[in-house]
């Protein structure tokens, strides 16, 4: 049997295992009643419906879609070693980087389902009120996914050594941090503190930028996006996540299940 | 041919705060047979699941080797024809049975329509065929071993590693899988087992191993071990007089009063026979003498002598 098999079962496993979370569901069902809500948002403000369609819903599609990232991927991964699940999987001839691929392939699959379903009733939204969808927006929404990916891959790659709950903050943490790390940088640049430059230069550097893939804003205006630019930023996004799971794989090869 | 080795094998764990280092299982060299039913012996906390899981590639060895039909555990081909049942029976309790084990089968690469065809057949062996669609979360205790079991077997193992089986298991529960374990002994597979019940090993085994402490203090097949010497035996009678009991009662190693009954426990020294004389002079009845050879609890006891007086 070829690994690309063994991932494929671990996958659909995954898949299947999640779907049956309810925590799922209540994460859908308050995305898409926050992204419908932008209807009653717009009356608020006279003139700018298009714009409050836009920016509520690739919100909605962006925050909810890393709520499930991070809680339904670090219980799915550290589920498998808390409940000793893994046990039965791991005695076969399943290798353990098979495993993570697994487990990362599935969830990869579970957020493009989420985020299908969540742009579906955004898409729906913007046809409703006679809102155009373009090409920006799907870039937008692409870079949302590939965001997503990445968190997923920090998620994994702190469930591989520590526990759900340390994983949980330090992925939020990383989050924010890689939201923030532009301003970071220019603080760092302002500051007279010695030696504070250098070490929020090096975290810019070496964090993941997560700025780097948010398009929102351009979309929501309608300004145009580069390809160029939106394509590097998803070769960014696949890279990271390349570069994290590699080192998740580093780390759980040694792992002892006690 | 060796169906399982493994050679000075080490497994320090580190714990605490001081990563203080705690060893687990110290310099263990074992050598099971294949077609053999192999008892693993211990009491609870004596390094058995560590050995089992380096054997099962689930935690690496600080020191020394494991082979698995003469394939080094590191390498996952290792464990193509290995089936295997951890402790304490952790399964995605979300499938049911036939889910479960047409996952499992999946990842060892069976064809699905000879995965269809099988898993009825290994539901019924172990007694599931009419919970087969309902989750596992359903399940009792001993259905939830009787479903790890099955998953043990789905890929048609050549080795069979059991981590305490009959643990929590009702006392038919107990006989269904050593039902199961004897019949894979015909089947011609090596089955090794781990368990802390030595009843249960005492009558299945060919060969044990006892680990006190996380070291190996005897290794053999049970007929060597236990030989046939006598080690002392067991009386029970009725109607003696009083004065008899008591006599009687200085001599046995333990002397029990149950209603109008009396038992003795007797040494190997021949206090038995002088009993047995004694009780018919005086007229009173034998209800039972029973001889008692060498058991696995004197084998334990004995080790754990050993162990506290090194």
């Amino acid at each position: 049997m070829i690994p690309l098999q063994r991932i494929g079962v671990l996958a659909l496993n995954t898949y299947r295992e999640a779907v049956r979370d309810k925590l799922l569901y209540n994460l859908l069902l308050f995305a898409a009643l926050m992204i419908a809500s932008s209807i009653l948002l717009a009356q608020l403000q006279i003139g700018k419906d298009e714009r409050i369609y836009r920016d509520v819903g690739l919100g909605a599609i962006a925050f909810f879609g890393v709520l499930i990232a991070i809680f339904v991927g670090i219980n799915l991964v550290y589920r498998e070693i808390s409940t000793k699940t893994v046990y039965t999987m791991l005695s076969k001839p399943v290798r353990r980087w098979e495993f993570l691929v697994g487990k990362y392939a599935g969830l990869l699959s579970l957020l493009a389902v989420e985020v299908a379903l969540m742009s579906a009733c955004f898409i729906g939204v913007l046809v409703w009120k006679g809102s155009g969808f373009d090409v920006g927006l799907l870039w937008a929404i692409v870079l949302i996914y590939l965001e997503l990916a990445l968190v997923t891959a920090i998620a994994i790659f702190f469930s591989s050594f520590t526990t759900p709950y340390l994983a949980g903050m330090f992925t939020v943490a990383l989050w924010i941090v890689g939201h923030l790390l532009a301003d970071l940088r220019a603080f760092g640049q302002h500051s007279d503190v010695p030696g504070l430059r250098a070490l929020l230069e090096t975290l810019y550097w070496t964090l993941p930028n997560l700025d780097r893939m948010d398009f929102k804003a351009d979309a929501s205006a309608g300004n145009p996006i580069a390809a160029a630019r939106a394509g590097m930023a998803a070769l960014y996004a696949v890279l990271y996540s390349a570069g994290l799971m590699m080192g998740a794989m580093l780390l759980f090869q040694r792992r002892d299940f006690r | 041919m060796s169906a399982i080795r493994t050679a000075g094998l080490v497994k320090t764990f580190r714990t605490g705060f001081w990563m203080r280092p705690v060893e687990a299982v110290k310099d263990v060299s074992l050598d099971v047979k294949a077609g053999e039913i192999f008892g693993f012996i211990g009491p609870n906390g004596a390094g058995k699941t560590t050995t089992i899981k380096m054997l099962t590639g689930l935690v690496v060895p600080s020191a020394g080797e494991a082979w698995l039909r003469d394939v080094p555990v590191h390498d996952p081909n290792s464990r193509a024809r290995l089936g295997f049942l951890p402790e304490g029976t952790f399964f995605h309790d979300y499938l049911s049975a036939r889910e479960f084990l047409d996952f499992h089968g999946a990842l060892l690469g069976i064809p699905k329509d000879v995965r269809r065809e099988r898993i009825p057949k290994l539901l019924e062996r172990v007694g599931l065929a009419q919970a087969a669609d309902r989750q596992i979360r359903r399940y009792s205790k001993g259905m939830r071993q009787r479903a790890g079991l099955a998953q043990a077997l789905i890929g048609e193992p050549e080795i069979v590693i059991l981590d305490e089986p009959m643990s929590g298991l009702d006392p038919l529960g107990r006989k269904d899988v050593r039902d199961v374990i004897l019949s894979l002994r015909d089947e011609g597979k090596t089955v090794f087992f781990s368990s802390h019940i030595l009843e249960d090993a005492e009558v299945i085994c060919d060969q044990v191993a006892i680990i006190l402490s996380g070291r190996l203090v005897r290794q053999g097949y049970l007929d060597e071990l236990l030989g046939q010497e006598m080690v002392g035996s067991e009386l029970v009678v009725e109607a003696i007089p009083e004065a008899l009991f008591y006599e009687l009662q200085g001599s046995a190693a333990r002397a029990i009063v149950q209603g109008g009954r009396f038992l003795f426990e007797f040494g190997a020294e021949g206090d038995a026979e002088k009993a047995l004389d004694k009780v018919r002079a005086c007229g009173g009845r034998i209800r039972s003498f029973v001889p008692r050879r060498k058991s696995l609890e004197d084998l334990l006891l004995e080790g754990l002598h050993q162990e506290k007086a090194r």
